[in-house]
């Protein structure tokens, strides 16, 4: 390809293809397996949504957000709001509004409700957040996340507080949470390319140098935080709609913690990363999982004390860390399989 | 004159600006007079150099004209408008464009991406930025490294993605903030050719910042000469090399 032109559709669009692909295969194998199998694959690809929303603000922004777990207990208690039978909610959830109360909404609308619910807050926050720089604003997200929490919590006839939203439908499997990571993919990558996408990155690397480009980085910040937003609230209506069963806690540090390692562990810098989190994080923490239940050796049943995966996985983020700050992925997307080897080894030397 | 370089898409305008002024600027940081009462005036079709000592002001001067810097009194000018409270960005819409001191190019992006990016933030479609960039690195140069991390780019290279960045969609001013800084003569030579050939290529007037005095000499218009966040002579090239204080001040330097 000669210097310069624009590489054709096929090839831009050859990473999101390939990423599709692999989480494509790993539902349709997942699906072959027991039920345990099932329900994990589910679990993974609701995360997978949540990494690529998360990765879509902090990936091309380059300002970390503790703050995004409060955007799926929002997405989540929306949609549960929308689905859960109305004579439970007279009864338990007197504070909300008529049309919540005493309707019942499928599943669709119920997703697309937590979704933009999510956004509108992202867009209030957002908007008094996005213009500070560095750790500022990252403390901000964590203030965010903790008053969500705090909120959620304790609104009682609003999230019925200590004691549970219960009777949410549970019609969530592998293939529809597989439907909404393929979605979440398109989002991100588009975005990522996208005139808005290069804007962002462009702030990202060099604040200064952006600003003199006649890039307004606080509206392009915005952009992104919404649109990321928006995708993490729909991975919260998902994911109570795979629980069947709504606490406020299930939406606090621990699972700050999994989806930040996740991407951390990837590479924060591509969507191949964030996918690649992902799955390599799932793999670790399900066999160590496993390693507390028990492992029967014999006579005997060897089992890794309680706490194991947590302790693991801050020992694998560690090592990255040491060995491969970029992440597993070095911030790059699946290359382009097709360029001939002699070519490809010129490529880096121009 | 090169038509790649001016086509712009439909709807998208020339900045249309006649001067730049800086009228009785005074920076002061934590008690630092940084500037103290600067005024000078560039005009559109003239190359204007800005030269001093090392921390004379004249980086801090380019960041007031440019938006980065508040100046505590006085007031930034483009064509008659009072610009204060515009953002850096605002300054770029409305055709004033910079380059840095430490080049500060987005080091992980293509060397056309670096420039695309500028011509997004001015309007453009994905497309026609794209196609901008490559005329804006052909001018320069650079047309084969597009496809490049610009982070792998020598020195030499950076400075010249700086300026085709800051050339996008020809702005009404360009500040070049010590361009060929750390060049080799020739390589100096060669960069000057570009940048002298500025006004007339893009109805463009240049503010240059550079220390080598036979370059000031050679490509300036006209001259403005700071010390210690003070003016201490403007004029003609020939007038400022036999300026007793100028001589001073750079004798000063160097003793
Ligand atoms: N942000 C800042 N805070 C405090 N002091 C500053 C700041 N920026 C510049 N200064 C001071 O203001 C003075 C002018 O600095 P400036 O960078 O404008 O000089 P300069 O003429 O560009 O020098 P050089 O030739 O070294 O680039 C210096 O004394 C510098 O230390
Ligand atoms: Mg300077």
């Amino acid at each position: 390809m000669k210097s310069g032109t624009r590489p054709s559709l096929v090839r831009r669009f050859w990473p999101l293809v390939a990423l599709c692909l692999v989480v494509t295969a790993i539902v349709a194998l997942g699906s072959l397996g027991n039920d345990e199998l099932q329900v994990t694959i589910t679990e993974m690809m609701i995360r997978l949504v949540v990494v690529v929303g998360i990765y879509l603000f902090i990936g091309n922004s380059g300002i970390l957000s503790f703050g995004h777990i409060g955007f799926m207990c929002i997405g989540a208690y929306a949609a549960a709001w929308a689905t859960v039978d109305p004579t439970w909610k007279q009864m338990m959830l007197t504070g909300l509004p008529d049309f919540l109360q005493n309707n019942q909404y499928g599943f669709l609308p119920a997703v697309a409700g937590g979704g933009l619910l999510a956004a509108f807050v992202a867009l209030l926050l957002g908007s008094a957040i996005m213009r500070l720089s560095g750790i500022a604003g990252s403390i901000a997200t964590f203030a965010f996340l903790a008053i969500v929490q705090s909120v959620y919590s304790n609104w009682e006839s609003v999230t019925a507080a200590t004691s549970s939203i219960i009777g949410v439908p549970t019609v969530v499997g592998p293939w529809v949470a597989w439907l909404f990571a393929i979605g979440a993919l398109v989002l991100a990558y588009v975005f990522q390319i996208s005139r808005f996408g290069l804007m962002l990155r462009a702030s990202r690397d060099d604040e200064v140098a952006a600003k003199s480009s006649a890039v307004g980085i606080v509206k392009v910040r915005l952009i992104a935080f919404v649109v990321s937003a928006f995708i993490v609230g729909v991975a919260g209506a998902l994911y109570a709609h795979f629980l069947g069963i709504l606490t406020a806690d299930t939406f606090y540090l621990s699972l700050t913690f999994v989806t930040l390692a996740m991407l951390v562990v990837g590479g924060v810098g591509s969507l191949t990363g964030a996918v690649t989190g992902v799955i390599v994080v799932t793999v670790v923490v399900e066999v160590l999982r496993h390693m507390e239940a028990g492992v029967a050796v014999g006579a005997t049943n060897l089992h890794l004390p309680q706490g194991s995966q947590e302790i693991g996985l801050g020992i694998i983020m560690a090592l990255v860390m040491i060995f491969r700050p970029s992440g597993l992925a070095r911030g790059r997307e699946v290359p382009w399989p097709f360029t001939p080897a002699a070519r490809r080894a010129k490529v880096p030397a121009v | 004159m090169n038509d790649a370089l001016h086509d712009l898409p439909p709807g998208i305008a020339q900045a249309q600006a006649a001067e730049l002024v800086a009228e009785s600027i005074v920076v002061q940081f934590q008690g630092l007079m940084a500037i103290s009462d600067v005024s000078l005036k560039v005009e559109r079709h003239e190359i204007f150099g800005l030269i001093g000592p090392n921390g004379a002001g004249k980086t801090t001067l380019v960041n007031c004209l440019t938006g980065f810097q508040r100046p505590s009194t006085g007031r930034v000018l483009l064509a008659g408008e009072d610009t204060t409270g515009w953002r850096p960005d605002k300054f770029r819409k409305q055709g004033i464009a910079r380059t840095f001191q430490a080049g500060r190019l987005f080091r992980d992006m293509t060397v056309a991406e670096n420039v695309e990016v500028t011509a997004l933030g001015l309007g453009m479609s994905r497309r026609a930025a794209h196609e901008h960039a490559m005329a804006m690195l052909a001018w320069v140069g650079l047309a084969d490294k597009a496809d490049a991390v610009a982070g792998t780019l020598p020195y030499t290279d950076e400075r010249r993605v700086g300026i085709a960045r800051a050339m996008v969609m020809s702005p009404a001013f360009v500040l070049l903030d010590e361009p060929a800084a750390g060049m080799s003569d020739a390589e100096c030579d060669d960069l000057m050719h570009t940048i002298v050939a500025i006004p007339k290529e893009f109805t463009c007037g240049v503010l240059l910042i550079e220390h080598n005095m036979g370059v000031i000499m050679g490509v300036c218009d006209r001259i403005h000469v700071l010390d210690g966040g003070r003016t201490i002579a403007q004029g003609l090239p020939a007038e400022i090399r036999s300026d007793a204080n100028v001589i001073s001040a750079y004798l000063g330097m160097e003793g």
